[in-house]
């Protein structure tokens, strides 16, 4: 799917958001809602949707972005998926190269992959400018 | 946190990181994306990642990361606000055929035929319970994504899709009210199990003679079946890039591992009783974690004269993940066995395996899961974990990091002493009597 595709949907067709993607595009296969005559072609039946109830969505504004990373902190996170770390020391040297007045900071978060670290985000909010987050695979 | 930020995620993952940034509010998230796998490729070949293109986006993938940072919002990306997500109507009336095609094609169905939940058939599942039609029963999520939540309504509903019958409802219901799912969103594979246990074995019908975990009753067969599509139509969990990324699949997902206890045949107390509740309770017990494997693979299992279940037990459990434990699934004939070789209760059972299946800390943290969840804990100094990675390479530590890391379970129809082993956890005990 095309990011293109979710964006265009998102508010117009919130099934896409919940992953009942073919449901947010019926096409003339798609059954009726609700109650209806029986059709010449075969006798009807109504049967229950057995989806479950999916959360509203909160959208969260992004924060405002730099006007140039020349000059900055940029944080380098390793979530702690295999081999994230390597990548991020990879772009290291990248920067250290493409742009050699910036300062990187690699740290690797605390926890298992899908673990908050709140002290981290604090020490990047208050020393950094940035932050890049990896994971492996 | 209120600075800019670039995720970065290989290509494999493309609809899951979209979808995902979307759900959690952020459906403009810029997200760069490299070449797949990571893992296992030298620096030299990360660095032919970092200099080459984003594979997504057909642009430098450097030059995503920095404009990722710095190219002015769009009013887009400026949004707040609440959106609502609908999932559709509340009924569809087509012919029984049309019926049976949508509910496949949407992804409701675990692409066998179902049993249409028609308004008449949901309604009498419901009289399977007392509770209301309408009250939430949980919360359900698939992965870390947002959980869903239901009605009594809309468990019935999949209960019907299973092949499940009214009588059934409510150790359905108490399996929903726990919130897990049998889908599980990890590219691990997942495979989940549920021990069953109480005088509800016999009320439903529940085979746990011979065959016991094969398609030989229609309580077993359904109610496992009704679990997974349960989680696909509760949680939203089993869509293939989005809610489920198990890279090789599971077959046990069809209808899980379903275990009723042979209370009766065993020599030690039922699992439930273990757990604190009383022998006549009807209980449904969840697990969580890889697969099932037989004993008879094990060294040692060609001893006739005095089995040495023991040893094969260990023998086994030591090609598992501690990370999941170990779940013991005992034909009677081996657990009487075992009973009479002085094992009178599963804990010393337990206790020895604890013991005795070990491995070398070089072994230990060689091993995928040591690294993903156990080396951040004992960075944060939680036991036994922290100890071990202080260890030097050749020292023997124990396979599983904690004696309630062990379950047993007994079932099966003796026609020969074969146990079977599951590189599954124990996750939770519910009353199902509480659903009736």
């Amino acid at each position: 799917m095309k990011r293109r595709n979710l964006l265009s949907l998102l508010g117009l067709a919130p099934a896409l958001l919940a992953g009942a993607r073919t449901q947010a595009q019926p096409t003339d296969k798609t059954p009726k809602s609700g109650k209806s005559g029986a059709a010449p072609s075969g006798a009807q039946f109504t049967a229950l949707n057995p989806k479950g109830s999916p959360p509203p969505v909160k959208l969260i504004p992004m924060a405002p972005r730099l006007d140039t990373v020349h000059g900055k902190t940029i944080y380098l996170v390793d979530t702690g998926f295999m081999s994230g770390g390597v990548l991020l020391q990879q772009m290291q040297i990248w920067f250290q190269k493409n742009y050699p007045d910036v300062t990187t900071i690699f740290r690797k978060k605390a926890g298992a992959y899908m673990e908050d670290d709140p002290p981290l985000w604090k020490e990047i909010k208050a020393n950094g400018n940035a932050a890049i987050m990896a994971i492996g695979h | 946190m209120g600075i800019p930020s670039a995720p970065i995620i290989t290509k494999a993952f493309k609809d899951l990181a979209i979808l995902n940034a979307a759900k959690r509010g952020m459906p403009h998230e810029r997200i760069c994306f490299t070449q797949h796998p990571v893992w296992g490729k030298t620096p030299d070949e990360l660095k032919v990642y970092v200099n080459g293109d984003d594979p997504v986006n057909n642009k430098p993938f450097m030059k995503e990361v920095v404009d990722a940072l710095t190219v002015p919002l769009s009013d887009d990306e400026k949004k707040s606000g609440m959106v609502s997500v609908s999932v559709g109507p509340p009924t569809f009336t087509d012919t029984a055929d049309n019926l049976q095609d949508f509910y496949l094609n949407n992804g409701y169905t675990d692409f066998l035929p179902i049993i249409l939940p028609t308004e008449e058939r949901v309604d009498a599942m419901m009289k399977g319970t007392s509770h209301h039609p309408d009250e939430v029963v949980g919360k359900m999520a698939a992965g870390a994504y947002p959980p869903w939540s239901y009605t009594v309504r809309h468990v019935a509903a999949s209960a019907v899709m299973a092949g499940c019958r009214p009588e059934y409802f409510p150790l359905l219901l108490a399996v929903a009210s726990t919130g897990i799912a049998s889908l599980f969103s990890s590219t691990n594979s997942f495979a989940f199990a549920m021990i069953v246990n109480g005088p509800i074995r016999d009320k439903l019908e529940f085979n746990y003679g011979i065959g016991a975990l094969g398609p030989f009753a229609q309580a077993n067969a359904a109610i496992g079946r009704a679990w997974t599509i349960m989680s696909k139509n509760l949680g939203n969990g089993g869509i293939p890039g989005d809610t489920y990324l198990g890279s090789v699949g599971n077959n046990l997902n069809y209808n899980n591992v379903v275990i009723a206890e042979n209370e009766e045949a065993s020599p030690w107390d039922p699992f439930h009783v273990q757990r604190g509740f009383k022998k006549e309770e009807n209980v449904v017990s969840l697990f969580r974690g890889l697969g099932v494997v037989p004993g008879q693979v094990a060294r040692g299992s060609s001893v006739n004269t005095a089995p040495m279940f023991d040893q094969q037990m260990s023998d086994l459990f030591s090609t598992f993940t501690g990370f999941f434990g170990a779940l013991i699934i005992a034909d009677p004939l081996v657990a009487v066995r075992l009973h009479e070789q002085g094992y009178d209760t599963k804990d010393k059972l337990i206790a020895w395996l604890y013991k005795n299946t070990t491995q070398t800390v070089k072994d230990y943290k060689s091993r995928n899961y040591s690294y993903l969840f156990e080396y951040p804990q004992a960075l944060q100094g939680v036991e036994p974990f922290a100890t071990w990675y202080k260890l030097p390479d050749d020292a023997v530590i124990p396979h599983f990091p904690r004696p309630s890391s062990f379950n047993i379970v007994v079932t099966g129809g003796q026609t020969n002493a074969y146990p079977q082993g599951a590189n599954m956890s124990y996750g939770v005990s519910v009353s199902i009597d509480k659903w009736a």
